[in-house]
């Protein structure tokens, strides 16, 4: 009878405390870094998330082949070392002996590719499947007349060998992207739209709680590969407390890190100091409106260059608290080798008008700009509205919800203006350039449907270059074509702001992928208990 | 007492229409300008700004003048459209009872349990937003109440002498309808029409809120609040004016349901 | 019994009636599910195999046919955003909104039977007009404005309570009182009116003849047959309560169902949207249920039928 109301107890109190390992005093290890998030984590399994909340956390409980370092060169992580073919078509992986999962179960070579197979499955509806599609054999796999992707190999347990039908110089990169983390293959298979709940990796941290709607816990995985890491025991992340509510409650200390929302940054950035540690870092990330270069007058040059001169960017960056800088082209400063010195489009309503009044539109036309309007979204939309104004230019701002949004752009002749923010996948100018603007991805993300023959040879030229530095100048001279065609209306590159508490330690902000918390580490609290 | 009520509610409903009229030339600023040097940081309520200037660095008082006139427009149109909806249906119900009575009531009831602003949400997303979609969509989500008060007057109003006597006569449905029941029903719907355009600019408010209504740059007192939230604990005056503005124009249109009768009951 | 099962009938025909009105528009909206899956990078070949996986290249009939089987064998289907079966996350979600409801309704409630009882001495005076029309003032103010006022007032300048979120009963007062509040005046000016028309009938004089005290004929007396017409309003309410709900958590950040539905429209997504939909509607058309029953009970006069 006692034991059935403890039983019952438990059942019912499970608002427990969660209980930490006791922490060596004056060490950096330990502590519990405590984050908080407007909702849920929208997945944990790797081969679906795809935004970085999602890779947030599945990049501390999985691990890939290679990942970036804090330059974004990619450096080793479960292969030791690899080896690339001269034609750019067979890579080799060498997996580092003896990695387990966090359960103890020996990770192989098989379980990568596995991992990769789950996302080639069609059952599995990975949206990353698209990257992977090079690999010999996938597409047959994917129909489902053979039962493995005849590109993918594991000889032994500790050698992955992968097989593309063409070379592909970012192949490299897509092995460091989450979707190719290497998950415990049978128990995946096994697991379907579940596994996101029990998640398995070989990353620094393993899942300890989940409660949707409430909080997600990850806890050190003691059998990480490497001992010396993490520092911290834990990550608590609590759900469903929104940018301005965080701030507050970082304010009465029950978070360690926060971002500061608009209406008290102004303040804050007064004096930093006094409310915390502030970091900064700018991203890969170009924020624009899409102009659609198929429909008139926007199939003109000059028309676009014209929208281009008439916005304010800089009163665009203040709408931002200044947290931003003015977009010149399309590919973000800081991308690794590369570096583009366009002077892009300053602000200037009088060049706009000419230019209007050459293409024979000096009396203005009416347009309108489809946006999923958050916020800020609309605040900008708004702005640039005005400002088009001033020039005759009237905008109608068309609010629609997201997935009619994604909807839309991707019809011919449906949206002549649309906003949009691209985020890099790889350090690698042609995830801009390519992937936004080559005319054979009209059915993809050239939302613009911009087609120009001499921008497609420069990019054909670009990808059968080998040498990363000829190949980079070759996109360099496409983007000078692109800026001066003018498909887009250059707005800004957002510059991430983060404040911590005093306490936290080697927090960086990182341009490509979401902040990692292996190389966090806490001050030890005073001894007063918590 | 009702009559002081009424008296108050057409005064203040009066000054609403004038105010939405006139209320555009009274405006200092264009509304949709940014006025103020200051952006992403509202200024205080002081001259020449005298209810501040939003994060855009728009003119508050401004922004509201125009807003009257939109609140107002939505508010009486969108009731049009309930009434005639409501109207049409509950007419309809009571007049001829039996199979059509217990189709429409059910359909009614369909619709009753249906959450209303999810309704609405995803109505605006098939059309597209616009003033003319808000003013459709309120009234498809808001007909329900009218249709069953007017079901019940038309089912009482069909027993009557006189309508009995005019179908012994020979008179058409349609004859019986708007000569004998639909005139009777009238006193009911001029409480029900205020009611409801109270309601509507309510609902209206609510859905600019929810980031759904009447699409910028036009000022609407919903949008205002909406886009004032993220500022409330720093300029707390830029969402208390427009939603003191949304209080008066639905208090003048209850203070008039009110003292028609005492008790706006059935309908709200 | 024979009403009863009658209305249970409806209950189903009404419930039907939603989930093919809901599914319908949800085809008319433009936007494509599997896009919201996909998510914004997938190309054609992505986006082709999971409307495959999904079943959205089938025919609208065939589709709402095969929904309408798997909810017949209690499978509310699993969401394209998160992949969490549909039922899951309902359950999980349905406490919050439950707990704010139910706070919400008690509140209008408790401020219906206790404003009636102090107004209704109060009747003709000048005191009773003002209060009138306060209470009309406050029925007037948008539920999400005076959510955001109690938030600035009493949230952050006074401390009194929590900011937004959920968690503890003190998350919960600032919320069901902005949503309780309008419709509780609304109560207590119906309330006060009832009573008004009850004290001037014959038993009641009688019974103060008879030297009833005077609480006691209002409170029990009176208040019992005036409450009644109440009784219905309330199930009445109830659907507009929900429209409630969803601003009252939109600006608390209150995690339930009103928000969970309503970025479940802006998502289009339809097994989730469904779920909700059959959900709200089932709640409305219980307490209509229920309210209907609980007024034959007291009101013996009404025989069920």
């Amino acid at each position: 009878m006692a034991l059935v109301v403890c039983m019952l107890l438990a059942g019912c109190v499970r608002n427990d405390p969660l209980d930490w390992p006791a922490r060596e005093p004056g060490s950096r290890r330990g502590g519990v870094l405590r984050l908080a998030g407007p909702d849920d984590v929208p997945t944990l399994d790797p081969a679906l998330g795809y935004d970085s909340r999602s890779w947030t956390y599945e990049q501390h409980l999985f691990e890939t082949m290679v990942t970036y370092d804090d330059a974004n060169q990619i450096v080793p992580q479960l292969a030791e070392r690899w080896t690339i073919s001269a034609d750019l078509r067979t890579y080799t992986f060498a997996l580092i002996p003896g990695v387990t999962f966090s359960d103890g179960t020996p990770l192989t070579a098989e379980d990568a590719v596995g991992s990769l197979e789950r996302v080639l499955d069609p059952k599995t509806r990975s949206q990353g499947a698209e990257h992977y599609r090079g690999i010999r054999g996938a597409a047959e796999f994917a129909a489902g007349t053979t039962p493995h992707v005849a590109g993918l190999s594991a000889p032994d347990a500790t050698t992955f060998t992968i097989e593309l039908d063409e070379p592909d110089h970012l192949f490299l990169d897509k092995m460091a992207l989450m979707f190719a983390a290497v998950v415990p293959a049978e128990r995946a298979r096994a697991l379907g739209d579940d596994f996101t709940d029990h998640p398995l990796g070989s990353g620094p941290f393993m899942l300890r709680e989940w409660r949707r709607g409430e909080r997600i816990v990850l806890a050190r995985n003691p059998r990480y590969r490497r001992p010396d890491r993490p520092y911290l025991d834990g990550i608590v992340e609590s759900a469903g407390v929104n940018g301005e509510l965080a701030w507050l409650m970082f304010l009465s200390k029950e978070l360690d890190v926060s971002g500061i929302p608009p209406a008290d940054f102004p303040l804050v950035m007064r004096d930093p100091a006094a409310t915390g540690t502030l970091v900064k870092g700018p991203t890969l990330v170009t924020s624009y409106l899409g102009l659609n270069c198929q429909m008139p007058p926007l199939d003109d040059r000059r028309v676009r260059q014209a929208l281009n001169y008439a916005v304010n960017k800089q009163d665009v960056i203040a709408l931002l608290n200044g947290r931003g800088i003015p977009a010149k082209s399309l590919v973000p400063p800081g991308m690794p080798g590369y570096t583009n010195d366009l002077a892009g489009y300053p602000f200037d309503p009088e060049r706009a008008r000419a230019l209007l009044r050459e293409a024979g539109q000096g009396d203005g036309f009416t347009t309108e700009l489809w946006t999923q309007g958050s916020d800020l979204d609309l605040k900008i939309g708004q702005k640039v509205q005005h400002d088009l104004g001033e020039v005759g230019v009237t905008l109608e701002i068309k609010q629609v919800a997201w997935s009619a949004f994604l909807e839309a752009i991707r019809q011919p002749k449906t949206v002549p203006v649309f906003d949009l923010a691209w985020s890099a996948d790889f350090p690698d100018p042609s995830n801009f350039l390519e992937t936004l603007f080559q005319s054979s991805r009209a059915d993809a993300n050239n939302h613009t449907f911009y087609a120009s023959p001499a921008f497609d040879r420069l990019l054909a030229r670009a990808s059968d270059t080998a040498d990363p530095e000829a190949r980079n100048t070759v996109y360099r001279e496409a983007e000078r074509l692109l800026v001066d065609d003018a498909p887009v209306i250059f707005l800004y590159h957002p510059i991430s702001y983060v404040m911590l508490h005093p306490r936290v330690h080697g927090y960086t902000i990182h341009a490509l992928l979401p902040s990692r918390y292996t190389d966090v580490w806490l001050d030890p609290e005073p001894a007063s208990p918590r | 007492m009702r009559s002081g009520l009424l008296r108050a509610g057409v005064v203040m409903g009066f000054f609403l229409v004038v105010l939405a009229i006139v209320g555009p030339t009274l405006a200092p600023f264009d509304p949709t300008a940014p006025v103020s040097p200051h952006l992403a940081e509202p200024t205080s309520p002081g001259a020449p700004f005298y209810l501040g200037t939003d994060d855009l660095g728009r003119d508050v008082l401004s922004r509201l003048l125009y807003g009257a006139r939109i609140s107002l427009l939505v508010g009486l149109v969108a009731m049009v459209v309930t009434m005639a909806i409501g109207t049409t249906i509950g007419l309809a119900a009571g007049y001829f009872g039996g199979v059509v009575d217990t189709v429409l009531m059910r359909f009614t009831d369909v619709m009753l349990a249906f959450p209303g602003l999810l309704l609405a949400v995803a109505l605006v997303a098939v059309m597209r937003p616009s003033v003319w979609t808000i003013f459709i969509v309120i009234g498809l989500v808001s007909w329900t109440g009218v249709a069953r008060v007017v079901r019940s007057e038309a089912l009482s109003l069909r027993e009557r002498d006189f309508v009995i006597a005019a179908r012994a006569m020979g008179a058409t449905h349609g004859r019986i309808v708007f000569r004998h029941i639909l005139p009777n029903v009238v006193p009911t719907l001029i409480v029900i029409a205020a009611l409801s355009t109270s309601g509507t600019i309510l609902l209206d408010a609510g859905l600019s809120f929810l980031g759904i209504g009447v699409p910028p740059p036009t000022p609407t007192w919903g949008r205002m609040i909406q886009e004032a939230s993220t500022y409330y604990r720093v300029a707390p005056w830029l969402m208390a004016f427009p939603g003191l503005a949304v209080l008066y124009a639905v208090l003048a249109f209850n203070l008039i349901a009110y003292g028609l009768t005492g008790e706006g009951r059935g309908v709200r | 019994m024979r009403y009863l099962a009658q209305r249970l009938a409806w209950a189903a025909v009404i419930l039907l009636g939603t989930t093919a009105i809901t599914f319908a528009i949800l085809f008319v909206v433009p936007g494509d599910p599997a896009r919201v899956v996909a998510g914004p990078r997938a190309d054609a070949a992505t986006l082709a195999t999971i409307r495959h996986e999904l079943g959205l290249d089938r025919s609208l009939p065939v589709q709402y046919g095969q929904y309408l089987w798997r909810l017949s064998h209690g499978d509310l289907g699993r969401s394209y955003a998160t992949r969490q079966p549909v039922a899951t996350t309902l359950v999980r979600r349905l406490p919050a909104t439950a707990a704010l409801a139910s706070a919400g309704l008690a509140i209008a409630v408790l401020i219906g039977l206790v404003g009636a009882l102090v107004t209704a001495p109060l009747a003709g005076t000048w005191l009773d007009r003002a209060i009138l029309v306060a209470s009309l003032a406050l029925l007037s103010a948008p539920v999400f404005w005076l959510g955001m006022m109690g938030l600035y007032w009493i949230g952050f300048r006074w401390r009194l309570v929590p900011l937004g979120g959920a968690g503890s009963l003190r998350h919960l007062i600032l919320p069901a009182l902005v949503l309780g509040l309008g419709t509780g005046v609304y109560y207590a000016r119906l309330l006060h009116t009832n009573l008004q028309e009850v004290l001037a009938l014959d038993y009641i004089r009688a019974a103060r003849a008879r030297g009833v005290a005077p609480l006691r004929l209002v409170g029990v007396h009176a208040l019992r047959n005036a409450g009644l017409p109440l009784l219905t309003v309330i199930g009445l309410d109830f659907a507009s309560l929900m429209n409630g709900v969803v601003l009252t958590e939109t600006v608390f950040h209150w995690p339930g169902l009103g928000r969970l539905a309503f970025d479940a429209v802006l998502a289009l997504d339809v097994p989730m949207i469904m779920g909700t939909v059959l959900l709200s509607a089932g709640l409305v058309v219980v307490t209509n249920l229920a309210v209907d029953v609980l007024y034959r009970l007291v009101d013996p006069r009404i025989r069920l039928e």
